[in-house]
């Protein structure tokens, strides 16, 4: 990747002093060897997950939706709230690998690879539950506008939930293409380091006849840019998308326009939140502390502190509309948040994400990791809490009081919700196993960064 | 099978969907009748009359509608089967009724389920093994004979029979066995006012009202709209006083003393709670007032301890006073006093020369004064050789049914003629089943003057006998009920009408329209006031909590406990499902630290029921108040449809409940409070329209009172806001279906809950999936509490709203689905397409209404021949599609497709929806909003008009009109 000059005064992006074939050595290392113990263990609970949350989702698709616990008022909850979870968690990949790209921070190369992966192993969990929260998901197909012997008969344009199906799937190709096409150098790698057999064919397939020449580094850097391009856009268009089908609705507490910024936001949110929990676990576990250092998880600290901020406005803006508009619907479905049946989610939730990132105006903090650890487990609850917070509480208690209910969740759907983590951590392991999990080419590329020209000379000369 | 094996059977069967033991049945009888060359469903031998004109006799697809009585309680009311391939598929009410005119109460049209119960008899048995009639007839004959011979007693056992022609062939009967005598007994019973009557007018008769005729009602006890003697015709004579835009001066004022809450109570301008001991207190306190208003001069009865307000029954009788002639009191107590001292109050203020018709008595529920009780010493010394049980249960649905389960095995044959397995019916050697009522001929005189006439809407599905034949058998002829019917008619009806001389044009008259209106009657009862001062006041229980076992507005005494489609109505107070419970007033549970569902144990003279406590605002305090009806064993399986289980276990509770019964006669009970918690299953859980965090009250079911109307008729009524909006509004060419429910006239009696669900093929969920708010009602009864939530104290404001699909003109479901299976009609209706849904469920949580209902699993009839009572004008849904209220557009086509045959256009009332069809109140109207001619236009447009949530802009089509209380403060 391109390098510049940049001023001795920064602080490096990569630590110690590695030559380039060292960085290709452990990168690639642990792809080598066996898998650890620790690998092993993980591998075994993320199938356990999986499979539990195949047997409940089986039982949910055979028997019906109501092995769950939604009633006649409160029609989606956990269905939904883990799709807005996960395409939440997504968008903190495509923020680092595209944005970040687009405005040069090169800090980004040691982690953009595990992001990307993250945001399709997480696109991937989100899209399960829209498929299976339908009572018919056999005949999920419907959602698509294709030509059919039925009149033809056409999809709901007007329907956000139809916008819902073409942003996640836009958003799934255009993720799984970026991502892919970052790959194409390290695939080559990969290829040229491994000996002779169906591993190097299979590289050897994907990488594409990759050859090193300028031309190819000079076609494929284009196309990089081109897709982080395209890329850009779906940060912000795809959880707008996921608020309008709250925003659009004529429920107190869902009926919003603050909801595409303040969805974006907390998306970003809860996906850097995710982002740091990987990261610490990967830098400890593969050893890759001199690439994901502590600087890293700084500036990941920072972009979480802005957006817990942004967030928490968010929070209070909507208090102060419910307040100001004198709708009695619209202060009761807020009031009720605070105040009603389940209020304890509430400020659980407000703890989680407005309170506890405050800590980050701490540069201690910023930089203790087992401390973070614990403060990213506590946004990633807090997200998942505020969805469920304004899908389930704005319906539990809308227009008419006769219609007023509770809600509790069956094992079915915390099944499925648990066996969705086993989906992504089976995914990100075998990742982990299977492909690079750092961008070589690219840590390659700001390996001198913030270093004299003499200190880069000096290594070259090794 | 013992109970406990039974009870596990059951569970098991219910999680199987289907019951292995009725597949086998049900194939059983579908090969039989492939072997037989035929349908099982078809027309009986004799002829029978359709009610209107009818098309080719059995035309496949096409529906006739024949006149019929409704079996299902004993107000008998005129009701028309709906028969559709020779199967009855709806009960609706017959708008020729003379009573009933054109409404059916919910258990009535529940009753067409009944007919389809697989566990009904397929014919005689003798000691529990199936037997022919032959046989079964010899040993009873045979058992008369002995009898006879010895002069030992028979007794026929049986409700209020209120039918001529029955009398007439028991009078053979009898002179055939001169020791037979008949025993009738009603429980609960309106023989307290029969015998009143004997007291003070000395006759013993149960007057007729005509509510349409009184501007005052009071009422004590008496729940005349909910189960209380025959509550069809007293609600639409009710509401007919009930439309205050009609005339001026039309609106009646009614007021409630009564200790638990009733559908009537809350239906009322004034409504007091009495405790059942000052009941007789307080009428003789407010004789005494209107005595002194009137000018009485004759005797006085005792007065009795009376905690009501002297202000409030001085109101009371200055509003009776101010409509001599034209008010009434009606008393629902168990004690001739307070029905003596009602006659008297009834006396001074004129009403037995307008409203309480003496001269044409009604004959329900009549009773006979100790009639069951000699029978029980009678059986105990042994004296009877052979009883003969009709139309009763009485080892359930009597007080002392467990004496008469001790007593009746020392009775030399017990008879029972009952049509399914009941408690009774399994202590009978011989079983002689007879038919259900829409399969049999039968004729009531129940309602003084009026003889209805049913015709069998099909022939006998089993091996059933109508119980006129069985008993001609007996006396050694070969007469089928219809001969004997008809008979009767030739010999005793015709000469006392003057229409026709033609028998048969006057039977053909009569079968088609289902009853006729005879004149004559009794003369004037005069009124004896000497009889007054010799009443007594009941005496007042010493210890614990006055006890009011009572008649729910589902299962009423309980005969139907096993029809799921009632287990599964909402009681119009409480709003709960599937089993009784224990009110107690707010104060009560106050103290005794009960909460909903805290199961606690009524105990009396040593018999003890436990059930759940439910705390009802407006209870008299000191009171307990709990429905018959529920927790009968020894009824079989109840067969609901239940989610279809195919993978793990879900969720099944069982049909919960205790049989009161037996504490029935109590006046108090101690209450003990047990650890175990039971929770109600209810399918409306926040009873008020105060929220309870902002303490604003919402606007949903709009009100005000009767001053407030009549100086200005859109009060409490703001004009709806202009909608403004960027869009073309949709443009109706046709006709725009739109309907309007008047909350004053509606009783919250939940008739039309009940007509949409077999109209619709609504399923049955169980009490499991209702306690997880999965009621999957179209039309739903929304019953709200005014008042700050948590009052301890008094009788709160009670309004009911039926609510349904709104059809809003801008739909919120129509734009959020993604395949477009709700979808916008040319004539304003919202569709939704079943084939098309997936079941995002979208459209359900936009709805602002919540009228949406899921189809959370299969939803399986777990006993298959109720699939005969489905509709097959209506989609049967599958599981994981949305449904709901469609206007019974199946009903708009038939109407238009009529109008073609028959070359006009559609008019003004050619579609009636179920519920609007049912509604005894005519408080739901449908037509075309397009034509101003139209009722419901017209409707629409008045003062007292509003449309729920309309401020959201989204256009419903169904229009409320504000609930006028006639208070006067």
């Amino acid at each position: 990747m391109s390098t510049s000059h940049v001023s001795p005064l920064r602080e490096p992006l990569v630590d110690g002093v590695k030559d380039l074939g060292q960085i290709t050595r452990d990168v690639c290392g642990p792809l080598d060897a066996a898998p650890t113990a620790a690998w092993y263990a993980a591998f075994a609970a993320a199938l356990c997950a999986l499979s539990y949350g195949a047997v409940m989702v089986i039982h949910q698709v055979w028997t019906g939706i109501g092995t769950w616990g939604l009633n006649k008022t409160v029609g989606w909850s956990w269905d939904i709230t883990n799709f807005v979870f996960w395409v939440g968690i997504g968008h903190a990949g495509t923020l680092i690998s595209a944005i970040l790209f687009l405005f040069r921070q090169k800090w980004r190369t040691s982690i953009n690879r595990s992001a990307e992966a993250m945001t399709i192993f997480a696109v991937m969990c989100a899209g399960i539950f829209p498929l299976i929260h339908m009572g018919r998901p056999w005949l999920a197909y419907w959602v698509m506008p294709y030509p059919n012997p039925m009149g033809p008969l056409w999809v709901n344009f007007r329907s956000p939930l139809l916008w819902d199906v073409f942003a996640i799937s836009t958003y799934f190709i255009i993720s799984a293409t970026f991502w892919f096409v970052g790959l194409i150098p390290d695939l080559a790698t990969m290829r040229d380091r491994l000996p002779e057999g169906w591993r190097k064919k299979v590289f050897g397939l994907a990488s594409l006849g990759w050859s090193g020449s300028h031309r190819t580094w000079q076609h494929y850097e284009m196309v990089y840019l081109l897709l982080a391009g395209l890329a850009t856009p779906l940060v912000f268009s795809v959880h707008t998308i996921v608020s309008f089908d709250f925003a659009t609705s004529v429920i107190p507490g869902w009926h919003a326009t603050i909801f595409p910024p303040y969805f974006v936001c907390g998306a970003i949110f809860s996906g850097f939140a995710m982002v740091l929990t990987l990261m610490i676990i990967a830098r400890k576990v593969m050893n890759f502390e001199g690439y994901i250092t502590l600087r890293h998880i700084d500036a990941i600290c920072k972009v979480i502190l802005l957006t817990s901020m942004i967030v928490g406005l968010a929070y209070s803006t909507e208090l102060i509309t419910a307040y100001y508009s004198s709708n009695h619907y619209e202060r009761f479905a807020f009031i009720n948040r605070i105040k009603g049946p389940f209020a304890g989610f509430y400020w659980m939730m407000v703890f989680c994400n407005v309170l506890v990132p405050q800590a980050l105006w701490f540069e201690r903090i910023r930089r203790d990791v087992r401390v973070l650890f614990l403060i990213s487990i506590l946004i990633n609850v807090g997200m998942w809490l505020e969805r469920f917070v304004i899908i389930t509480i704005s319906l539990h208690r809308d227009y008419l009081p006769s219609s007023w209910t509770d809600y509790s969740p069956t094992y079915v759907e915390i099944g499925t919700y648990i066996g969705s983590f086993g989906l992504f951590f089976t995914c990100f392991l075998l990742f982990c196993r299977v492909l690079p999990m750092i961008a070589i080419s690219e840590v390659k590329g700001v390996l001198s960064y913030a270093r004299g020209d003499q200190d880069k000379e000096s290594r070259h000369a090794h | 099978m013992n109970e406990e094996e039974a009870k596990t059977q059951a569970v098991e069967d219910a999680k199987d969907g289907i019951k292995r033991r009725d597949f086998l049945q049900l194939m059983t009888g579908a090969f039989a009748a492939l072997a037989a060359g035929g349908c099982r469903f078809q027309k009986p031998a004799e002829k029978i009359v359709p009610a209107l004109v009818a098309p080719e006799e059995g035309l496949p697809g096409q529906a006739a509608w024949y006149a019929t009585t409704c079996g299902a309680c004993p107000a008998a009311c005129g009701a028309l089967a709906k028969v559709r391939d020779g199967r009855p598929i709806k009960l609706e009410g017959n708008p020729e009724h003379p009573v009933s005119r054109g409404g059916l109460c919910a258990r009535g049209q529940g009753s067409l389920l009944d007919l389809y119960d697989s566990q009904r008899y397929a014919g005689p048995r003798v000691a529990g093994a199936p037997v022919d009639w032959d046989t079964a007839d010899l040993e009873v004959i045979r058992a008369l004979e002995r009898a006879r011979a010895s002069g030992k007693a028979v007794r026929l056992l049986s409700p209020t029979w209120a039918s001529p022609s029955a009398r007439a062939e028991l009078a053979r009967l009898r002179a055939r066995f001169p020791s037979l005598r008949h025993v009738v007994y009603d429980e609960p019973s309106l023989q307290a006012s029969i015998s009143a009557h004997r007291l003070t007018h000395g006759r013993a008769a149960l007057p007729s009202y005509h509510l349409e005729k009184a501007k005052a009602i009071v009422s004590f006890d008496a729940d005349f709209l909910g189960t209380w003697g025959s509550p069809v015709q007293f609600t639409k004579d009710w509401a007919a006083r009930r439309k205050p835009d009609v005339e001026p001066g039309l609106m009646s004022w009614h007021a409630q003393f009564e200790a638990r809450m009733s559908p009537t109570g809350a239906n009322a301008d004034l409504r007091v709670p009495v405790k059942p001991s000052e009941r007789y207190g307080t009428i003789v306190e407010l004789g005494r007032l209107v005595a002194q208003k009137t000018g009485w001069s004759g005797a006085v009865p005792p007065s009795g301890p009376t905690s009501v307000s002297r202000s409030v029954l001085l109101q009371t009788a200055a509003a009776l006073v101010a409509e001599r002639r034209r008010a009434v009191v009606l008393c629902g107590a168990a004690d001739v006093a307070s029905h003596a001292a009602a006659n008297w109050l009834n006396h001074m203020l004129g009403a037995y020369e307008s409203i309480a018709d003496l001269e044409r008595p009604a004959a329900f529920a009549s009773g006979e004064e100790g009639g069951f009780d000699a029978l029980l010493a009678e059986l105990d010394r042994g004296e009877v050789a052979v009883l003969i049980v009709r139309g009763c249960n009485p080892a359930q649905d009597h007080p002392r049914a467990a004496d008469f389960r001790k007593a009746a095995g020392k009775a030399g044959l017990v008879v029972s003629l009952a049509g399914r397995p009941d408690e009774t019916a399994k202590l009978a050697r011989i079983v002689c089943p007879e038919h259900h009522y829409l399969e049999s001929w039968s004729d009531h005189d129940a309602h003084g003057g009026v003889i209805s006439l049913s015709q069998p809407a099909l022939s006998p599905l089993r091996g059933t006998r109508g119980a006129l034949e069985t008993f001609a058998r007996w006396d050694g002829r070969r007469a089928t009920d219809y001969e004997s019917i008809r008979s009767y008619f030739r010999s005793s009806v015709l000469p006392r009408q003057k229409k026709t001389r033609s028998f048969e044009t006057f039977w053909e008259d009569a079968v088609r329209l289902g009853a006729l209106t005879l004149g004559g009657g009794a003369g004037k009862a005069a009124f004896i006031p000497s009889s007054l001062p010799a009443l007594k006041a009941p005496p007042v229980s010493a210890f614990g909590y006055e006890f009011i076992a009572y008649q729910s507005v589902a299962l009423g005494d309980g005969r139907q406990a096993n029809n799921p489609w009632l287990q599964e109505l909402p009681d119009p107070i409480t709003k709960t499902t599937w089993g009784n419970f224990a009110s107690f007033s707010p104060s009560d549970a106050k103290s005794l630290g009960l909460v909903e569902g805290r199961v606690v144990k009524l105990e009396a003279e040593g018999v003890s029921v436990e059930l759940p406590a439910h705390v009802q605002p407006g209870q008299a305090s000191g009171t307990v108040a709990a429905a018959l009806g529920y927790g009968r064993s020894g009824i079989g399986v109840m067969a609901g449809n239940l989610p279809v289980v195919k993978m793990l276990p879900i969720d099944f509770q069982p049909a919960s409940g205790a049989d009161v019964m037996p504490l029935s006669r109590a006046a108090a009970v101690t209450v003990g409070l047990l650890s175990r918690v039971e929770r109600l299953t209810k399918t409306q859980t926040y009873d008020h329209l105060v929220d309870p965090l902002l303490g604003e009250r919402r606007d949903h079911a709009r009100e005000t009172v009767l001053a407030d109307y009549l100086l200005n008729p859109r009060a409490g009524n703001p004009a709806e806001a202009k909608a403004h909006s960027l869009w073309k509004e949709h443009e109706y060419a046709g006709p725009k279906w739109g309907m309007a429910i008047d909350l004053n006239a509606c009783t919250g009696c939940s008739a039309c809950v009940l007509s949409c669900n077999l109209e619709n093929n609504v399923p049955v969920v169980g009490k499991s999936e209702i306690a997880k708010s999965r009621d999957m009602h179209w039309l739903r009864l929304d019953r709200y509490y005014s008042g700050p939530p948590n009052a301890l104290e008094g009788s709160p404001d009670v309004s009911f709203q039926p609510m349904l699909c709104q059809h809003c003109g801008n739909a919120p479901c129509e734009t959020v689905c993604p395949v477009l299976a709700t979808v916008h009609s040319t004539e304003g209706l919202n569709m939704q397409v079943y084939n098309r849904c997936v079941g995002t469920r979208y459209c359900a949580n936009n709805c602002p209404y919540k009228v949406r209902r899921f189809n959370w699993f299969d939803y399986a009839h777990a006993d298959l021949s109720a699939n005969l009572a489905l509709n097959p004008d209506v989609t049967v849904r599958s599981r994981g599609v949305m449904e709901k209220c469609s206007f019974c557009v199946q009903r708009i086509y038939t109407a238009k497709a009529d109008a073609k045959v028959e070359g006009r256009v559609m008019r003004d009332g050619d579609v009636k929806p179920a519920c609007a069809q049912s509604c005894p109140s005519e408080a739901i109207v449908f037509g075309d909003l397009n034509d101003p001619k139209s009722k419901a236009a017209k409707l629409a447009k008045s003062e007292r008009s509003y449309r729920v949530l309309s401020e959201l802009g989204v256009q419903p089509s169904v229009h409320y009109l504000t609930k006028v209380r006639n208070k006067r403060v």
